[in-house]
């Protein structure tokens, strides 16, 4: 198969990359291009994200749901107070141990902290 | 200067990993060992050095886009010259030369210049064919696009792609060492 045997060699030939004595500056000016576009990409996501976040914020004032949400905050800060913490003092007093309504709170964002890097790990694993 | 030498060593497909989790110096490893290709087949399509470069350019950047799709079936080399050559027949087409498509639109090859009779290797071959003929082979066997892919590319019938092959084919068979004994042997005029 004379014509077979050419079109191999046809793409053999064209195969062989022609020698470029720049192929460093070449790679450079790709990734120099490369960081461009994600400087560029990040800026715009952050001016995005900062108007949005604006007008978020703007609407959850307008709609007095900051009010409502203090109120909230309140109530279950009272509730955790008397309800939680007198537990848990319950609980530990046998031991010995003082239990500050104000270590819980930081105990438990320390737990979303940490469930949050937790999360992210995860989602890099997958 | 160690972690240089680690990517200078490695693999292709480690490379594409690395470049997949955003690693840009294992990415631009790859551009390093491959933009030569690239450009080589690009300008062997017909682009200038300068469009070459070009399109080289944004081939990577939409390679690096796109890397979490490459799956490594083939070479990495390979898939990125045929996002290379798509985006150069994109570009060839929009500067309105694909009307050198249409059937019995061969128009006279370049001048093959003095080097005609002294030397002829795959480049020089290359500039004896009609723009299209050049397009349509470099496409298949350049990129490694089928005939209905390089038809698909150019928006072109596919009778028309593999009518421009065979006469590229043809000349080039007839350019290139007739002996077979390989087309980058040097042939030097009486």
């Amino acid at each position: 198969m004379p014509d077979q045997s050419f079109e191999f060699r046809l793409e053999r030939m064209f195969a062989e990359p022609p020698a470029a004595p720049d192929a460093d500056y070449f790679a450079l000016r790709v990734l120099e291009r490369l960081d461009r576009g994600w400087a560029a990409r990040r800026f715009v996501i952050g001016v995005m994200g900062v108007l949005g976040g604006l007008i978020g914020g703007f609407e959850i004032l307008g709609t007095g749901a900051l009010g409502q949400l203090t109120a909230a905050v309140g109530r279950s800060n009272d509730y955790l107070s008397q309800h939680v913490s007198g537990a848990l003092a319950g609980a530990l007093a046998p031991a010995g141990l003082y239990v500050d309504p104000q270590a819980i709170w930081l105990a438990g964002a320390l737990a979303i902290v940490a469930a949050g890097f937790g999360l992210a790990r995860l989602v890099r694993e997958i | 200067m160690a972690v240089r030498d680690k990517l200078v060593s490695a693999h292709d497909l480690d490379l594409v990993a690395l470049g997949a989790t955003g690693d840009r110096a294992a990415f631009g490893e790859l551009v390093r060992r491959h933009g030569s290709a690239v450009r080589g087949l690009l300008r062997r399509m017909g682009a200038d050095a300068a469009s070459a470069d070009d399109v080289a350019q944004d081939a990577f950047l939409a390679a690096f886009e796109q890397i979490a799709e490459f799956r490594g079936e083939g070479a990495f080399r390979t898939w990125v010259s045929r996002i290379a050559a798509r985006l150069y027949v994109r570009r060839w087409r929009r500067e309105a030369r694909a009307d050198l498509l249409a059937d019995g639109a061969d128009e006279e090859a370049p001048h093959p210049g003095p080097g005609a009779d002294a030397r002829i290797d795959l480049d020089d071959a290359l500039k004896t064919l009609s723009p299209a003929e050049r397009v349509c082979v470099s496409l298949c066997y350049g990129a490694g696009l089928s005939h209905a892919e390089a038809a698909a590319a150019l928006n072109a019938p596919l009778g028309t792609v593999k009518s421009h092959v065979k006469r590229g084919l043809d000349k080039l068979r007839s350019r290139l060492s007739p002996d077979g004994d390989g087309g980058q042997r040097r042939q030097v005029g009486a």
